[in-house]
């Protein structure tokens, strides 16, 4: 058999493998995670600066009434709704891709670190990387085997005997570096999930009113997003009641009482949502139902219902109640002051309505309706007859947070774990001249070279009996 | 503002003024001697600044952890906490008050000018999330803060060691190898606690606005503050910036937390961040 040498050909496809194989290296390199990290943080910072569509509407058509042209261009170009435009979803995935490479080239590295083996007991006198080196004169009492338990007490975990050894404290640590990185894939995953299982209404509703989770219930504006996978919430429930704390002119509280429909009770609160199957029912807005009742001269009741008015903050509101309309102006704790309407305080201590009535567009009367008061006008009376609240709920559904908050969990131990417990290691070997046991160290630590040394010096120094006085 | 609030804040503040005055002193004039005594007078100061503290919680049954003034109220202190406890553990640090005294003083003064009017805790501030965002936020300004003071007292230490004749007020002073190491030290807890801020906040935020994250200003700004320390970190662990190159990113760095803490509600009303405070 004729032994063929082979001899190599030069391929066309060498120069497109180490091509690619640079653009995978630059790829996968710390100054992409940067030049990425920090594009990413312009765009956000430009993102404040640029008003967004969907976080400030009103200013933003504001602005687009004024300015048309300019924004009709940065909408093109995405920077009117930067946080989901290509540039920055492209940077994302560049950011992840990034980082897979990033973990997929380490691991093998961080395999090689945690892994115990005898062919790290060298010679800590030659060893290179070791920036600490010393040689202390042991005391007759000291033997090696001592040396070792006092080195193992220290916290490092010894490999070898008194002739030489290697010790590492905190081993485990590099794993630490792929539980951070894997953490932002979690928090990628729990993201994803959630914005596309994502809905999100507002809905409106007073007390004693029930809801049975109909989509058209919601309000129109903003209208209802409908998610992308799975169905709007299904979920039943009925407001028992609602009350409203203020103190000292500042809101501290709302209570409000929502029955399921199985009858159990969950009390809503500000920071304390109604969550049920995904979904959760945040307290947004508050605002009171008056019962309002419109009589004729014989005191026959013409129409009357609770009405929904959003008046807090002195704002009026308008309804329309046996042909007649009316602007309601709310003060929640009436006084006259200096001859004009006001209110004392946000309290709910007096609460009275300035109600002004028109009828084909021109007024015919104005006056206070305070509660279980009237107002009468063109023969008619309007009373108030009960003044409930109403809330408006923020209703959000989505899945993916319990893989959001474990990224957030694994994302916060993996920088602790990285970062305060780091990796010591260190090399000993207890020798004989001339009669006399010394003890030659070396040691070297990741991020806090005077830190270890210090820990070193201390480490050895008690084991040798030395006094240590080191500058910190 | 309570009575014996005022009295007080005004004490702490004074007495940082004082300080930070002494400071700038030795170091124009190279007379190291009065920095002893100014560690205590900033001692006495944050008495001060904790009776404050108690006076205003004692007044309004909560610790201040809301609006411009109570921000400066609590970040001043976690600051000067920091200081005193570094410069306690090794004496070679006390000097970093001379960069975090004027930054509480400014803060302190700052946010005197802002309202400081005594008012019950606002609804959305009731929760347990409250404390552990809000002192985690602390901490990290602490720590950036400190990183902040130990990158001033590098480049000035540096640059007087390559003087003829060395300012002996630096002498006080780590190491320059050892100083660099703090920088970065306090970085990296100040990213730690940063991080737990963040994630804090998220879950918070999921219950009070129904949104872990909603690109809101200050919620925007604290991440690009925290990308902005992990880069450092990144240059310092594996590109190995340090000493000036690390002093200049570590000083840098602090101006995306202030921005974060005060300015973005300078500029911008919008803020969910901005809580229902007179």
């Amino acid at each position: 058999m004729i032994d063929e040498k082979i001899i190599p050909h030069p391929s066309p496809l060498i120069p497109h493998f180490s091509m690619i194989k640079k653009t995978i290296k630059y790829l996968s390199s710390l100054r992409f995670t940067i030049l990425l990290i920090s594009l990413l943080g312009m765009i956000f910072a430009l993102g404040l600066v640029v008003p967004q569509q969907k976080l400030l509407k009103s200013i933003y058509l504001e602005w687009q009434k004024s300015s048309p042209s300019l924004v009709a261009i940065l909408d093109t170009l995405g920077l009117t709704t930067i946080y989901s435009s290509p540039i920055t979803i492209t940077l994302w995935l560049l950011f992840f891709l990034n980082l897979s490479l990033v973990l997929w080239q380490r691991w093998p590295i961080v395999k090689s670190r945690i892994i115990l083996s005898e062919t790290k007991i060298t010679d800590p006198e030659t060893a290179g990387g070791y920036p600490f080196r010393k040689c202390y004169t042991l005391p007759a009492t000291t033997s090696g085997d001592t040396v070792l338990s006092r080195v193992k007490g220290g916290g490092f975990t010894i490999l070898g005997d008194a002739a030489g050894f290697y010790g590492v404290k905190n081993r485990l640590s590099p794993l630490a570096f792929m539980l951070f990185h894997v953490s932002f894939f979690l928090i990628l995953l729990g993201g994803l999930i959630s914005v596309y299982t994502e809905f999100i209404g507002y809905l409106d509703l007073a007390q004693g009113e029930s809801f049975q989770g109909e989509l058209s219930r919601y309000n129109a504006s903003p209208s209802p997003k409908i998610p992308e996978i799975g169905s709007p919430p299904d979920v039943t429930l009925t407001v028992k009641s609602i009350i409203p704390r203020v103190e000292h002119n500042t809101p501290t509280g709302i209570s409000i009482v929502l029955a399921d429909a199985k009858g159990g009770t969950h009390e809503v609160d500000i920071n304390r949502p109604y969550t049920t199957e995904h979904t959760s029912f945040v307290f947004k807005h508050l605002g009171v139902s008056p019962l309002f009742v419109v009589k004729d001269n014989s005191g026959r009741e013409i129409e009357g219902s609770y009405i929904k008015l959003d008046v807090l903050k002195m704002k009026p509101d308008h309804f329309t109640l046996a042909g007649f309309t009316f602007t309601a102006t709310f003060y929640p704790d009436y006084v006259l002051d200096d001859g004009k309407r006001a209110t004392r305080s946000m309290e709910f201590n007096n609460p009275v309505f300035f109600i002004a009535v028109e009828q084909y567009g021109k007024k015919i009367a104005e006056g206070l309706v305070p509660k279980n008061g009237a107002l009468e006008f063109a023969g008619y009376r309007l009373e108030m007859r009960d003044m409930p609240f109403w809330v408006r709920f923020y209703v959000v559904k989505q899945r993916g947070l319990s893989i959001l908050y474990a990224g957030f969990a694994l994302a916060t131990i993996g920088v602790i774990w990285r970062l305060l417990f780091y990796r010591r290691e260190i090399l000993g070997a207890v020798r004989e001249q001339n009669g006399v046991l010394s003890l030659v160290v070396a040691g070297r630590s990741e991020y806090y070279k005077s830190l270890a040394e210090d820990e070193f010096v201390k480490l050895f120094g008690e084991i040798v009996g030395e006094t240590v006085s080191e500058e910190r | 503002m309570a009575f014996w609030e005022m009295v007080f804040y005004w004490v702490a503040l004074v007495s940082y003024a004082l300080a930070a005055g002494g400071f700038i002193y030795s170091f124009v004039f190279k007379n190291p001697r009065t920095m002893n005594k100014l560690t205590l007078l900033i001692a006495a100061g944050f008495l001060g600044h904790t009776a404050a503290i108690v006076a205003r919680f004692v007044a309004t049954g909560h610790l201040p952890w809301s609006g411009h003034y109570e921000y400066a109220l609590m970040g001043g202190w976690f600051i000067i906490l920091g200081t005193l406890f570094v410069g306690w553990q090794n004496k070679l640090l006390q000097g970093l008050a001379a960069a975090t005294t004027p930054l509480v003083v400014v803060m302190m003064g700052y946010g005197y000018m802002q309202n400081p009017a005594l008012t019950p805790m606002a609804a959305s501030l009731k929760t347990i999330w409250l404390y552990i965002h809000v002192y985690f936020a602390w901490l990290s300004f602490g720590a950036y803060s400190l990183a902040m003071a130990a990158g001033v007292v590098f480049l000035l230490k540096q640059k007087s060691e390559s003087l003829a004749v060395p300012n002996p007020s630096y002498d006080r002073f780590p190491s320059l190898g050892r100083l660099d190491e703090l920088i970065f030290r306090y970085v990296v807890f100040g990213f730690i606690t940063d991080t737990i801020m963040i994630s804090a906040g998220a879950i918070w935020a999921k219950d009070l606005w129904g949104s872990y994250w909603a690109w809101d200003p200050v919620e925007t700004w604290s991440l690009i503050s925290w990308l902005t320390y992990g880069i450092t970190i990144h240059l310092r662990v594996t590109f190995g910036w340090r000493e000036k190159r690390l002093a200049w990113l570590a000083i840098a760095a602090l101006s995306t937390v202030i921005i974060c803490f005060f300015g973005v509600n300078l500029v911008v009303n919008s803020s969910l961040h901005v809580f229902q405070v007179r």
